[in-house]
């Protein structure tokens, strides 16, 4: 069972971590995404929250915005968390382990901005939550139909040529990802990045890239 | 394919375009919400149309994730359009005065006596009596520091079965424990929710 089919997207796998019938794995492609998401991780967690500057429009004045030491601290563990979540979802070797990693990531996309209390950027965060929570609609959906069709959610039996899954459950992942990460369509988060909290707000992104970079990855493996 | 997999899926389709529309449609945030919630649970639906034990096990995290994606769209709309709790206390029966002690006395007993899942669960619905008629100022914090260290408990009695299963009974009784605690502790949450100072 341990070995990926052939001419696997992401390379021959590298190394397998088993959980009884789950097992993850790391293939080039995603020990890459995996070495990004620790990396920006860690930058989360090393790095001073950025502070923005107000200039007052017309004079020489100016203001900084200070984060609050409970805000930090929030919007840190939220970043973590995101960076965990999203460590696991590109290792993952479960289609249903990755749904649940994905919105995971989403949930805490909406709690690193929601710490802001700005009227505009909780806003957005809202009306972005609004849409992650629909994304898992298609996000599972998908999932389910792939388990009704195939009989499995196993990556390593889904790689296989023996198995077809249907279109329509590919369309839906990759719908659900982009709902709960909003990957390639990042103006659509325009306004949640006022938020002051430079690395935490970036891990925002990155997630989300990480994701989509692997949910095409899975699509196209299927 | 089963005839009656295809009709489900069907229908589950219909619903989840109804719901699209309606959330399209929709200009309230809060009946926003609401909806969501709504299209939430035909994802659920489309789990539940597998119909097998492991879809079974799906739904459970499915739910549990869409819960807390729904708590977090919550909190995010009280903040946003700055809503506070009220200032009256919204129910008074007498009965409610004078049965609180002892009915949650002999719920949360019974419940350690159950132990486990249903037992947390008795538990709670005792301490959420409790917090219900009599008010409360407790710590927020220590109730979920109480049921974070239950939790990891529970997790680490799963661990003592798949590692060492020669002691299986310390891991049942582990597990039984820490789940009756962490249940308790989030379901007393529930009878605090209409407000009262919290740190």
């Amino acid at each position: 069972m341990n070995s990926l089919a052939v001419p696997a997207i992401g390379g021959a796998e590298l190394h397998v971590i088993e959980f009884g019938d789950i097992v993850n794995y790391f293939s080039p492609y995603t020990a890459m995404l995996f070495a990004f998401a620790v990396l920006f991780t860690v930058i989360a967690i090393v790095s001073r929250p950025e502070r923005q500057v107000d200039i007052a429009f017309g004079g020489d004045a100016y203001y900084t915005k200070d984060i609050q030491p409970e805000q930090l601290k929030f919007q840190r563990f939220m970043a973590i968390a995101c960076g965990l979540a999203t460590l696991g979802a590109v290792v993952s070797g479960d289609v249903f382990n990755f749904t649940l990693f994905t919105s995971m990531v989403g949930i805490t996309n909406i709690g690193i901005v929601a710490a802001y209390k700005n009227r505009h950027v909780l806003n957005a965060a809202f009306q972005y939550g609004i849409v992650a929570m629909i994304a898992t609609v298609p996000l599972f959906g998908g999932a389910a139909i792939i388990l009704a069709t195939t009989g499995t959610l196993s990556m390593w039996e889904l790689f296989g040529s023996a198995i077809a899954v249907p279109l329509i459950a590919k369309a839906f992942l990759v719908l659900g990802v982009m709902g709960e990460g909003m990957a390639p369509f990042y103006v659509a988060k325009a306004e949640i990045t006022r938020a002051p909290g430079a690395p935490y707000v970036l891990i925002i992104h990155v997630s989300s890239l990480l994701l989509f970079l692997r949910v095409v990855e899975i699509v196209l493996s299927m | 394919m089963d005839a009656v997999y295809i009709a489900g899926l069907g229908i589950a389709f219909l619903s989840v375009i109804v719901a699209f529309y309606a959330i399209l449609r929709e200009q309230d945030d809060l009946h926003r919400i609401l909806l969501t919630d709504l299209a939430e649970i035909l994802a659920l639906v489309l789990i539940a149309l597998v119909a097998t034990d492991l879809a079974e096990a799906l739904i459970l995290p499915g739910l549990v994730v869409g819960i807390s994606e729904l708590m977090a769209i919550s909190e995010v709309f009280l903040v946003k359009e700055s809503l506070s709790r009220p200032r009256y206390s919204p129910l008074s029966i007498e009965v409610m005065d004078s049965a609180p002690a002892i009915m949650s006395l002999a719920l949360v007993l019974y419940g350690i006596v159950l132990s486990g899942f249903s037992g947390g669960a008795l538990a709670g619905v005792g301490a959420i009596f409790y917090f219900m008629c009599r008010g409360h100022d407790e710590r927020f914090a220590v109730i979920e520091t109480a049921s974070g260290y239950a939790w990891a408990l529970w997790i680490f009695a799963f661990f003592i079965f798949m590692v060492l299963p020669e002691y299986w009974l310390f891991g049942v009784m582990t597990a039984g424990g820490a789940i009756l605690l962490k249940v308790t502790g989030k379901m007393s949450l529930v009878g605090t929710m209409r407000g009262g100072h919290n740190e």
